[in-house]
């Protein structure tokens, strides 16, 4: 192992010597340090803080995705200037070069990603000391309670939405109404009416009530310790002011806890908090809670509004669990992961080709991994219109993009699955497990797969080869 | 039973051809090359450019595959990994890191042999030294001049104290001085028994330094042998004596003609060799701390770099035996002479004043030597202390030197 950390120090030294990291840290510093001074958001401190964190750890992953691809050049640099034949008519077996190569860059970025780290974490902290906040009752304490702390967030579970979809299928059945369907589709019927269902139960109608309840809710039922009760309505047919009027209860009488009334009158179309006491927990861990729809109000009938809870806005129980701090460690480690795994593809394509082509690869399997989510459902549109414009051969087409895209997401995994950014400016706990997985399945198996290929090629290759 | 020691390379129809971007053959660099390099000898690998003489020390380092044939270097294939740690390689052009400082360089290879921090760090100190850079020891490299950076180049060569050394153009790039300390140190390696495949195309230096040659062309090996025996010319006798006078010559030139009935075909004074002049400006100006940010003449050969016996198992005995197995003894090149070296004004005199002055010098007490401050010995005021000086000296040279005006040709026609 001497030489590959031979080689991984020489590859931190040319790193640094040759000047490329040191201007990709100007750039990530010049960042971190300016956008402090250029943001001024909603004017709110927790927004400043939020935007802050949002727009510097992106541009930290970016700029260091980016200086992680340039620098495998340091390989190609060597079989181009041909530094390669001392190199390699030393003891040194290639599958150890490859590793001293990719440990270099992987420490180097380790190194950079603590610097930016550090960085924002005092940026934060000098933005919370001379950011003033809009009032110490919402802004502050906001920034503390849902910004500057790791919380677990828990979804409500839905009613099982099949169940009286079949139910309502059976009935309709036995009354016959299908018999002169033409064409009909049982399986279609049954997903119609589950999404009815759904539909229905996510609709609150005036002086309505729905049940939300929540399981697994581990965390301390202390009434110091507060539940955060996060939420989004549309409303329809809405009041001139945009704001609706309803109240939370949290508890469960009959599991022996307290019940907290919580009313709202909340602007329509935003996410809002509530908050209350961890001791509406029932000692089985579940949480219940009430919804109930107080429009019209009294004195504005003329609005009976209907207040809808959205598939893709759901309703949300969170609960402190660890702290800010934690969870930016975590978050770091999860971006240390991709750039892991950027090192390795980097230096798989160097040891295929030369320095322009190697690194425009390299660059492609970035925005690929980066964009998949995006790219994944451009290309499933792509494909039915490509598809489309042919008669014949319409399915093997479709097939073929398929087969293709399947592959290629195989092979490059999704980086957003594992960008914590968000989940972390919204105080969210970026779990242990999510950092498990990230290193289990990015740097154990992605990693692992494209840092053997390259060696496996680079075995193979004649490193003075001649292309006449 | 006494095993003849193998041969540290060896190839049995070894070629390679270049293939064009469809993978068609395209240029055949090496054909059929039947090499064989004997522990301790130095081999010289000459051919024109083109040759193939890169081509096929890429292949014997493992950096290119063989298309057909085989390659066998300390009996092992080339891609074997522990065999790299028994070689030294310095490529025809330098190949550093430009970032890297000189020390640095060294030290990098040397991890890259595994050697400790200790012996890196000496070894280093030592081999900077013999290259006449350790006052450069802190620069970068991508600053040096080509010479330097070739000196760089051989120093890292060596680092691992290699029982083969492979020189592709070793003297390429170099000024004289470099040039003759490179090849002194190939002398100084063969006489440790190191094994040396030198390969260039300027033939001087070949035929300074090695035993045996192989010349190249076309990929092909055109001629091979023992270099002494290849370039000696037995249809003429050359005698060197001291200067005599006219009269003596008279009687020589008539005993030849009675006893041989054959002329005298040329009577000469040799002349000094201009590397050997050159080099004698050059320390004269390093003796008068003239500034340079060039290198240096370098120091003596480090005492690392150990004899090749000292790392085998062979015995003296067994090497004989394995020689005389082997048909062709492998004998050190015995050094050139070296004499005591004088301030030039003294040399000239005495070579102007033939045995006279010969006979004064024998009595004089040997030169003076002072003491440096890191305690080795400082070589008096124009003195050279590792350039060999000849007593015979061209007589032209001789007056052009002191200011006279020659009175005669310094040649005698028979």
């Amino acid at each position: 192992m001497s030489i590959v950390w031979a080689i991984a120090r020489h590859t931190i030294a040319e790193g640094i010597r040759m000047k490329l990291a040191l201007v990709f840290m100007a750039l990530v510093g010049l960042v971190l340090v300016g956008l402090p001074f250029s943001i001024s958001g909603d004017g709110s401190l927790t927004g400043a803080v939020q935007n802050f964190m949002t727009y510097a750890l992106s541009a930290t992953g970016l700029l260091l995705g980016l200086l992680t691809i340039f620098m495998s050049r340091s390989m190609s640099d060597e079989f181009a200037q041909r530094q390669i034949f001392l190199v390699m008519t030393k003891p040194v077996p290639r599958w150890q070069y490859v590793l001293g190569k990719w440990a270099g860059l992987t420490m180097l970025n380790a190194a950079l990603l603590t610097a930016a780290g550090l960085t924002i974490y005092g940026m934060v902290h000098y933005l919370r000391a001379t950011h003033p906040p809009l009032d110490e009752t919402y802004d502050a304490a906001a920034l503390k309670n849902d910004v500057l702390v790791a919380r677990h967030a828990l979804r409500a579970k839905l009613p099982d939405f099949r169940v009286q979809a079949q139910l309502e299928f059976d009935k309709n059945l036995e009354e016959g109404l299908y018999d002169h369907v033409p064409d009909f589709d049982a399986g279609e019927e049954l997903r119609g009416l589950t999404n009815k269902h759904e539909a229905r139960w996510r609709v609150v109608g005036p002086y309505e009530t729905r049940v939300f309840e929540f399981e697994n809710v581990l965390c301390e039922r202390s009434k110091q310790k507060e539940i955060h009760l996060r939420y989004k309505t549309q409303v329809s047919n809405g009041p001139p002011d945009e704001i609706f009027r309803a109240f939370w209860m949290a508890g469960d009488i009959s599991k022996g806890t307290p019940v907290y009334r919580l009313p709202v009158r909340h602007v329509q179309g935003r996410f809002h908090t509530v908050r209350f006491p961890a001791d509406a927990v029932a000692a089985d861990h579940t949480l219940t809670v009430y919804f109930r729809n107080e429009n019209p109000y009294s004195d504005e009938p003329q609005f009976p509004n209907v207040i809808e809870f959205r598939a893709a806005e759901e309703v949300e129980a969170l609960f402190v669990v660890g702290t800010f701090e934690g969870n930016l460690v975590r978050l770091l480690i999860l971006m240390q992961c991709k750039l892991t795994y950027l090192a390795a593809v980097a230096l798989f394509m160097t040891t295929i080709f030369s320095f322009p082509v190697a690194c425009l690869g390299s660059f492609t399997v970035y925005v690929f991994a980066g964009a998949q989510k995006f790219l994944k459902e451009a290309l499933d549109w792509a494909s039915t219109d490509i598809a489309n414009m042919f008669t014949s051969g319409k399915e093997f087409l479709v097939g073929l993009l398929h087969v293709v895209t399947a592959k290629i997401y195989w092979v490059v995994p999704s980086f957003g699955e594992y960008d914590a950014v968000e989940t972390l400016v919204g105080g969210r706990n970026v779990s242990l497990a999510w950092v498990l997985n990230g290193l289990v399945w990015l740097v154990l198996v992605k990693t692992g797969i494209a840092l053997g290929l390259a060696m496996l090629l680079f075995h193979r290759r004649e490193v003075a080869e001649v292309s006449v | 039973m006494l095993v003849p020691k193998p041969s540290v390379v060896q190839t049995a129809g070894l070629c390679k051809t270049f293939k064009d971007f469809w993978r068609r053959p395209a240029v055949e660099a090496v054909k059929d090359l039947n090499l064989e390099i004997r522990p301790g000898e130095v081999f010289g690998l000459l051919g024109p450019n083109g040759s193939g003489k890169t081509t096929t020390i890429k292949l014997l380092l493992g950096l290119l595959y063989p298309t057909r044939g085989r390659i066998s270097l300390f009996g092992k294939p080339p891609t074997d990994v522990a065999v790299k740690s028994r070689i030294g390689f310095l490529p025809e052009e330098s190949y550093l890191y430009r970032f890297l400082v000189a020390q640095e360089t060294l030290d990098y290879y040397g991890r890259l042999f595994r050697l400790p921090s200790r012996i890196r760090r000496e070894r280093s100190e030592r081999l900077l030294d013999m290259v006449g850079l350790r006052h450069e020891a802190r620069r970068r490299v991508g600053e040096y001049s080509k010479g330097m950076a070739r000196r760089i180049g051989l120093a890292q060569a060596l680092i691992n104290d290699p029982e083969f050394l492979i020189l592709d153009e070793p003297t390429s790039g170099l000024d004289p001085i470099g040039a003759r300390q490179i090849k002194d140190v190939i002398r100084d390696l063969g006489r440790k028994g190191k094994t040396i495949l030198l390969s260039s195309h300027i033939l001087a230096d070949v035929e300074d330094v090695c035993d045996r040659v192989t010349i190249l062309y076309g990929g092909q090996q055109r001629a091979a042998g023992d270099i002494s025996e290849l370039l000696r010319k037995t249809e003429v006798t050359q005698i060197n004596l001291p200067n005599v006078s006219p009269e003596t010559l008279a009687q020589i030139r008539d005993l030849v003609r009675r006893l041989e009935k054959k002329d005298i075909l040329e009577v000469t004074h040799p002349r000094v060799k201009l590397e050997d002049y050159f080099l004698r400006i050059v320390e004269e100006a390093q003796a008068a701390n003239i500034r340079t940010y060039g290198a240096r003449s370098g120091g003596a050969i480090p005492d690392f770099l150990k004899k090749a016996t000292d790392t085998g198992e062979e015995t003296l005995i067994e090497s004989l035996v394995a020689a005389s197995h082997q048909g062709l003894p492998v004998t050190p090149i015995a050094p050139p002479p070296r004499g005591e070296l004088k301030p030039s004004r003294e040399v000239i005199e005495q070579l102007l004043h033939g045995a006279d002055a010969e006979e004064a010098e024998a009595e004089e007490p040997p030169l003076k030597t002072s003491t440096r401050e890191d305690g080795r010995k400082k070589p008096p005021p124009g003195a050279l202390p590792s350039a060999s000086v000849k007593r015979e000296a061209d007589a032209a040279v001789i007056d052009e030197l002191l200011g006279r005006t020659s009175g005669g040709t310094g040649k005698e026609e028979p």
